[in-house]
C-alpha cells in the first residue's frame, strides 16, 4: 500500500489536519455572508402551506380583466378619452362583482376569490417594466446595495420545502434571452440569501419532464451507473482516508441531494405527458396554460412557491402598446380556462384550502394617463386624438394608480371584493388603497411568516417587507 | 407656554445648546398639549403576553420613532438608545428604563403621554397600543438584544500603518511572512506541520496564480527537477506569464469592480463595461495605486464604468444614484469600509454617519447634494469631504471631476493606511481562503494577526504598489505552502493553522475541464488585444464569456452589486446543475469525442491521461480497476463522457487543497 501511495503524488500528511466531524452549522460558519435569520417570537397560524402566483406579466388593465367599466365599442373616430372598456362587463357566480368579458370560466370561480381592486404600484418614474417587476417581487426597489431576495427565495428559506424532493422555489415560464433579460435576472434570485434558496427554472412546462429527467440521450440505467461510479471512484480515492474535511462533505452531500431529487417518485409530477388528455388539452392554451397544470401537480408532490408566468417579453403578452384590445381577447383566452381549471382542480384534491392563489401585475394599463393621474410620467405611447383604426382600441399607456389582484384559497374570504376605484376615468383607487408592503405582508401572513422577519445581512437586518413596515390586511382572511 | 419652560429648565446648565435645543423643545410643547387632550385618561396598555424579540418586534419601533434623535451619534437629552448599554446609560435626567419594571420606566411614560410636559416621539403620530405593549414587554422581560451583536466599542484599526519588524525568530526563515507566522504559531502552541508536496503545491500554485491547472508535462518537469528553488522558480515563471495571471485575475476584479459583458442598466446607457482597460491593467500589471486612481477619477472612457455605477431607467432616491453608488464602492472596494447604512442614516452597527457618506457622494456630484435621511430630506446640504478629514480636505469649489481627482488622491494616499491594508487582505484571503481581517470588507475591525497585516501593506507600499509583489511574498512563503486545513474555521475565534481547502471558482471549473479535455469556449464576448503572446494548449477561457446557467450555479455573481467573496458553498440547485445540466453534459460529451480523436485508444492510456490532467496524479490501483470496469478495452463517447464526470465532480477536482 505505502508503495502504491507514493505514486499518487499526494501524502498523507497533506491532508493530516486536525480533523473533526463537518457538520452543518460549522459549514455555515464558513461563510461570513450567510443570513442568519432571527425567527420571529410571535407565532403565527400558518392559513396555507404554500403559494402560487400567476403572473400576468407586462401590465394587466384592471379595466379590462377585473374591475370593468363602462364600455364602449370600437368605431372610427371615437375619442381615446371616452373609452374606459373595450369590453363589456359579465356576471360573475358573486353577486356583487362582475368581471370583464372573456374571463368566464374565472367568473364562475369568483366565488372562491377575494378581489383586490385597488393595488397601487410605486412612482418610480419613466416606467420600466422590469424595474416594477423586481419592485413586486423583492418589495424593494433597484439597484439594491444588497442583491434582494425575490419572495420565492424568502419563503423557501424561512419554510424550506414542503417535501425534500421537491424544489421549494419553482419558476414557470419566464426565460431570459429576452428584452431587459438582465434586469429580469437580477430579480429571479435569492440574492443574499444564498443560492441554496433560488429558483428552479422550467422555462417550457411542456418539457418539465426534461429538468429533472437524465442529460438527453442518456438513459435512466446508465444515469444510475454513473453515480454508481462515481460513489465508488470517490470511495477508492486516497482523500477520503484522510479524516473528514466539511467541504468535500459539502459537495459530496449536495449531489446526493440531488440525485435523490432526480430519482425520488416526486419527479414524476414534472412529466406532463401522464396526465389525461382532455385535461391535458384543457389546460393546453399556452405554455402559461400547461404552467398551470405543472404548478396543480407539483402542489400535488409538495411544492412550497411556484410562480407561472405569461412571460415577460417587451412589447408582448400584455405589454400592449398597441392593437391591445384584441391582444387582450387572446390573452384572456390564454389564461382564462386554465386559471380556472387550476383553482377547480386544487379544489378537488382537497388542496385549495391550504394553497394561496395569486393572480397579479406589475401595474395596470390606461388608454389616457401614463403613470399615475396625479403623478404622470412620461408617455412611451402615442395615443391620437381620434381613433382611425382598431389598432388604436386598447389599453396602451401604463397605469399604477390603482390594478388588480385576485386571491384564491389559503384561508382567504370567498366571493369577496376589496377595493374600490371611480368609475370615471381616471379609474384609479378611491378606497383600501393597498401597496406592495401589505400585499406580501398578507402573502406572507398567510402562509405564517411574519412580515417583519429579518435576515442578517452584513450585520444588519434586511426585512421581508420594507423596514419590516408590511401589515397584512386582516380583513382579506376568512 | 408652561411646558417649555419647564423643560428648559432642565436644560439650563447646559447654556451653550439652550438655543439649538429650544426649537425642539417647542415641537414636543405643541405636539404635547394635543396628545394630552387625547390620552390624558389613558392608562398604560397591558404588555403583550409573548416574548418579543428585539429584531423584529422593538427595532423596527426604535429606527423608525427615535433614532432620529436618539442614534448614531445623537443624543438629544443626552440620550441614546442605539445599543442596549447606551438604552442603560439613560439619560442626562437618569435612568431611562428599569429592565423587568417597565411600569415605571420613563421610556414607557413619555412614550404613552402620561407625563404631558414630554411626550415622545415628538413629532408625527403617537406610538400606537401594540407598540407600546410592545416596549413594556420587552422592558419587562429584560430587554433582550437578539439578532443585531451589539459591538461593545470594537477595537478599531488605526488608520495609520503601524510601523512593525518582522520578528528576527525563527531565524532560518528568510521570509518575514514565515517569521510572523511562526512566532504566532509559537505563541498558540501550534504544530507545525510539514510543507506540502511538490504534486500538491503545483496544482495549487498554478490554480491561485493563473488560474488553471498544470499539464501532465509541466507536472513532470517540476517533479523531475532537482533544484532546491524549483518552488520559487515556478512561481516567477507563472507571475510572468502576463496573459495567464491577466485571464485568472480578471474574474476578481470583475466582482469587486461590478464589471461584466452583460447585466442590468446596459439596456438603456445606464452603465459601461471596462474590460478592455480592465485587461491591459492586469496584463502590464499596472501600480495598484494608479490603478485605483483611474477607476475612482477616469482619464478615459474606457475605465470610467466603475465611478459611473448602474442607473435603471426611471427615478430613483439619492441614496440609489450613481454619486452615492460611487460613494458605497469606493469605501468598500478600495478601504474596506461599508457606508450602505450610513448613505440612509446614521450606522447603528459602526461609527459612520450620514454625513459621511453624504461628503463622499458629494464629490461625485454634478450638483451639491442636500442630505436626506431614510427618504427624509433633511433641509440642509451635504458637506464635501473625506471620510478621513485628517488626510486632507477637498475644495469645495472645485468641479466634480476635481473633486473625484482629489477622492482618488486621499483614497490611496500612503498616510491612509486602509487603503494597501484592504488588497493585502482581499489577496491573502484569495490565497488563504481566510482574511487576515474577516469580513473582508469590514476592514477596521481588528486583525488576527496585526503585525502581519500592516508589515504585508507596508511592504507593498515600498514595492511600488505591486500586486504581483505581495502575492510572491505570500506564495514564495512556507506558510503558504502548509497543508490544508480540513476543518471548518470558526468566525468568532479564528485561529490560523494554514491555507484553507478552496473550491474551484465556476471560471476556474469550466478552464481544468478545458485543461483535460482540450476543448475550450465558443462565443468570446472579448477578444485578446494583439500582440499578447498565445499558449498553444490554451483557447478561449470562461471568463471570456457570458454567464450562463452553470457558471450562475457555480457561483460567478450576477455583479449588480459588489462581491467580496462568492459563495462557495455547494448547494442541491447547483448540484441539479452539475448532474442533469444540459451545458456541462454538452461540454463533457464534446471533450469525449475530442479526446477520442487526440489520445491513444487505449483504455489505459485514457485514464491515465484524465488522472493527470484533472487531478495530476496518477491512478491507485483500485481506482484503475473501476475506471476500467466503466470504459471497456475502448472507450466510447458515451463511457468517457461518463468517466469526464466523474472526474469533474471529484473533490479533488473541484477543491484546491
Amino acid at each position: 500500500m505505502q508503495k502504491q501511495r507514493k505514486t499518487t503524488k499526494v501524502t498523507r500528511r497533506d491532508f493530516l489536519a486536525a480533523a473533526s466531524a463537518a457538520t452543518l452549522s460549522a459549514l455555515a460558519a464558513r461563510y461570513p455572508k450567510k443570513a442568519v435569520a432571527a425567527e420571529p417570537e410571535e407565532k403565527i397560524e400558518p392559513r396555507a402551506d404554500r403559494l402560487i402566483v400567476l403572473w400576468m406579466a407586462g401590465g394587466m388593465a384592471h379595466t379590462e380583466t377585473f374591475d370593468p367599466k363602462r364600455y364602449t365599442p370600437f368605431e372610427v373616430g371615437l375619442s381615446p378619452d371616452k373609452v374606459l372598456s373595450t369590453f363589456p362587463a359579465i356576471p360573475t357566480a358573486v353577486d356583487n362583482i362582475q368581471i370583464s368579458e372573456g374571463l368566464e370560466s374565472i367568473a364562475q370561480v369568483m366565488d372562491r376569490a377575494t378581489l383586490i381592486r385597488t393595488y397601487m404600484a410605486a412612482d418610480l418614474g419613466f416606467i420600466l417594466h422590469s424595474r416594477h417587476q423586481y419592485h413586486w417581487h423583492t418589495g424593494y426597489v433597484p439597484p439594491q446595495t444588497v442583491a434582494a431576495p425575490h419572495i420565492g427565495a424568502v419563503i423557501a428559506r424561512t419554510l424550506g420545502p414542503l417535501n425534500p424532493d421537491v424544489p421549494a422555489f419553482i419558476d414557470i415560464g419566464q426565460r431570459f434571452n429576452v428584452g431587459e433579460g438582465e434586469e429580469l435576472k437580477a430579480f429571479h434570485t435569492a440574492g443574499f440569501l444564498g443560492s441554496e434558496y433560488g429558483p428552479f427554472f422550467i422555462s417550457d412546462p411542456s418539457d418539465a419532464a426534461g429538468c429533472v429527467n437524465p442529460p438527453a440521450g442518456m438513459t435512466p440505467l446508465r444515469f444510475e451507473s454513473r453515480q454508481d461510479f462515481f460513489r465508488r471512484l470517490v470511495a477508492h480515492s486516497p482523500i477520503m482516508q484522510f479524516g473528514s474535511d466539511y467541504q468535500r462533505e459539502s459537495l459530496l452531500r449536495s449531489l446526493e441531494n440531488s440525485y435523490r431529487l432526480l430519482t425520488s417518485p416526486a419527479k414524476k409530477a414534472f412529466d406532463l405527458s401522464s396526465e389525461p388528455k382532455e385535461i391535458y388539452d384543457a389546460y393546453n392554451t399556452s405554455r402559461f396554460g400547461l404552467g398551470c397544470l405543472l404548478a396543480r401537480r407539483l402542489c400535488e408532490v409538495g411544492a412550497r412557491f411556484i410562480e407561472v408566468t405569461t412571460e415577460y417579453e417587451p412589447f408582448k403578452h400584455w405589454d400592449t402598446h398597441e392593437n391591445g384590445h384584441t391582444r387582450t381577447a387572446d390573452l384572456k383566452k390564454m389564461v382564462d380556462r386554465p386559471i380556472a381549471m387550476l383553482v377547480k382542480e386544487l379544489e378537488e384534491r382537497g388542496l385549495l384550502d391550504r394553497t394561496l392563489i395569486v393572480i397579479a401585475s406589475e401595474f395596470s394599463r390606461d388608454m389616457i394617463t401614463e403613470g399615475k393621474p396625479d403623478k404622470p410620467v412620461k408617455d412611451q405611447v402615442e395615443v391620437p386624438a381620434v381613433m382611425t383604426e382598431l389598432k388604436h382600441y386598447g389599453m396602451h399607456r401604463h397605469f399604477t394608480g390603482a390594478g388588480s389582484v385576485v386571491l384564491f384559497g389559503g384561508g382567504v374570504n370567498k366571493g369577496f371584493l376589496y377595493g374600490k376605484t371611480s368609475d370615471e376615468r381616471p379609474c384609479s383607487t378611491v378606497e383600501n388603497p393597498i401597496g406592495i408592503e401589505d400585499l406580501h405582508a398578507t402573502l406572507y401572513y398567510a402562509l405564517g411568516i411574519s412580515p417583519k422577519t429579518a435576515y442578517i445581512v452584513e450585520d444588519r437586518p434586511f426585512y421581508v417587507t420594507k423596514d419590516g413596515q408590511g401589515k397584512p390586511r386582516m380583513e382579506l382572511f376568512a | 407656554m408652561h411646558i417649555r419652560l419647564r423643560s428648559l429648565r432642565g436644560f439650563r446648565c447646559h447654556r451653550g445648546r439652550i438655543l439649538r435645543l429650544s426649537v425642539c423643545v417647542f415641537v414636543v410643547a405643541s405636539v404635547g398639549f394635543a396628545v394630552y387632550e387625547i390620552h390624558a385618561q389613558n392608562s398604560l396598555p397591558d404588555p403583550v403576553s409573548r416574548n418579543v424579540s428585539y429584531l423584529n418586534d422593538i427595532h423596527p419601533i426604535l429606527a423608525e420613532r427615535c433614532y432620529k434623535c436618539h442614534a448614531g451619534g445623537k443624543r438629544k437629552g443626552g440620550f441614546q438608545l442605539d445599543t442596549r448599554s447606551h438604552l442603560l446609560d439613560g439619560s442626562e435626567n437618569g435612568p431611562v428604563v428599569k429592565p423587568g419594571n417597565s411600569a415605571e420606566s420613563r421610556l414607557v411614560h413619555v412614550v404613552a403621554g402620561l407625563d404631558p410636559e414630554t411626550v415622545m416621539p415628538p413629532e408625527g403620530e403617537r406610538l400606537t397600543t401594540e407598540q407600546i405593549a410592545l416596549l413594556r414587554a420587552w422592558i419587562d422581560q429584560g430587554l433582550p438584544w437578539d439578532g443585531v451583536e451589539e459591538q461593545a466599542e470594537p477595537k478599531r484599526t488605526p488608520l495609520a500603518l503601524r510601523s512593525v519588524s518582522p520578528p528576527d525568530e525563527p531565524a532560518s526563515y528568510p521570509n518575514p511572512v514565515d517569521r510572523f507566522i511562526f512566532a504566532y504559531f509559537a505563541e498558540h502552541n501550534l504544530p507545525r506541520p510539514e510543507r506540502v508536496s511538490d504534486g500538491v503545491f503545483l496544482r495549487r500554485v498554478y490554480l491561485d496564480l493563473c488560474g488553471l491547472l498544470p499539464s501532465p508535462e509541466q507536472t513532470q518537469s517540476f517533479l523531475a527537477d532537482t533544484d532546491p528553488h524549483k518552488r520559487d522558480k515556478i512561481v516567477e515563471t507563472l507571475l510572468a506569464d502576463s496573459r495567464a495571471y491577466a485571464e485568472h485575475w480578471i474574474s476578481f476584479w470583475n466582482d469587486l469592480l461590478r464589471n461584466d459583458f452583460e447585466g442590468t442598466g446596459y439596456i438603456d446607457g445606464g452603465r459601461k463595461h471596462i474590460t478592455e482597460w480592465l485587461f491591459q491593467a492586469l496584463y502590464e500589471n499596472m501600480p495598484y495605486d494608479a490603478f485605483v486612481r483611474e477607476l475612482i477619477a477616469p482619464t478615459s472612457e474606457k475605465s470610467e464604468g466603475f465611478i459611473r455605477g448602474i442607473v435603471w431607467r426611471g427615478d430613483s432616491a439619492v441614496v440609489q444614484q450613481p454619486p452615492m453608488q460611487a460613494a458605497q464602492n469606493v469605501a468598500q472596494v478600495f478601504l474596506g469600509i461599508n457606508l450602505k447604512c450610513a448613505s440612509c442614516h446614521d450606522s447603528f452597527i459602526d461609527h459612520w454617519r450620514l454625513r459621511d457618506a453624504f461628503g463622499l457622494a458629494n464629490c461625485f456630484s454634478d450638483k451639491n447634494l442636500e442630505m436626506v435621511r431614510c427618504d427624509t430630506p433633511q433641509g440642509k446640504m451635504a458637506p464635501i469631504k473625506f471620510l478621513w478629514e485628517e488626510l486632507g480636505t477637498i475644495d469645495p469649489a472645485a468641479p466634480h471631476p476635481q473633486r473625484a481627482q482629489r477622492v482618488a488622491e486621499l483614497t490611496t494616499s500612503p498616510a491612509n493606511g486602509y487603503f494597501a491594508r484592504t488588497i493585502v487582505n482581499r489577496l491573502w484571503a484569495r490565497l488563504m481562503g481566510w482574511g487576515l481581517i474577516e469580513p473582508l470588507d469590514k476592514i477596521e475591525n481588528e486583525s488576527w494577526h496585526p503585525e502581519l497585516l500592516d508589515w504585508l501593506a507596508q511592504d507593498f507600499i515600498e514595492h511600488g504598489y505591486d500586486v504581483k509583489h505581495t502575492l510572491r511574498r505570500i506564495v514564495m512563503s512556507e506558510t503558504y505552502q502548509l497543508p490544508a486545513v480540513l476543518e471548518a474555521p470558526n468566525p468568532k475565534h479564528y485561529v490560523f493553522r494554514g491555507p484553507l481547502p478552496k473550491r474551484l471558482t465556476a471560471e476556474q471549473f469550466y478552464d481544468a475541464i478545458s485543461c483535460m479535455t482540450g476543448v475550450w469556449q465558443k462565443n468570446p464576448k472579448f477578444e485578446i488585444p494583439d500582440g499578447v503572446p498565445t499558449d498553444d494548449r490554451v483557447g478561449v477561457r470562461a471568463w471570456r464569456i457570458s454567464a450562463d446557467a452553470l457558471t450562475r450555479a457555480l457561483g460567478r455573481p450576477n455583479r449588480e452589486q459588489v462581491t467580496a467573496r462568492r459563495e462557495e458553498q455547494p448547494t442541491t440547485l447547483q448540484a441539479l446543475e452539475l448532474q442533469n445540466g444540459t451545458l456541462l453534459h454538452e461540454f463533457l460529451r464534446e471533450g469525449a469525442k475530442n479526446l477520442l480523436a487526440t489520445v491513444p485508444q487505449d483504455a489505459q492510456a485514457v485514464i491515465e491521461t484524465i488522472f493527470q490532467r484533472g487531478i495530476q496524479r496518477s491512478p491507485l490501483p483500485e481506482e484503475l480497476t473501476l475506471a476500467r470496469e466503466l470504459l471497456g478495452t475502448t472507450p466510447t463517447e458515451e463511457n468517457l463522457t461518463d468517466f469526464l464526470w466523474i472526474i469533474a465532480m471529484h473533490p479533488e477536482f473541484q477543491y484546491v487543497y
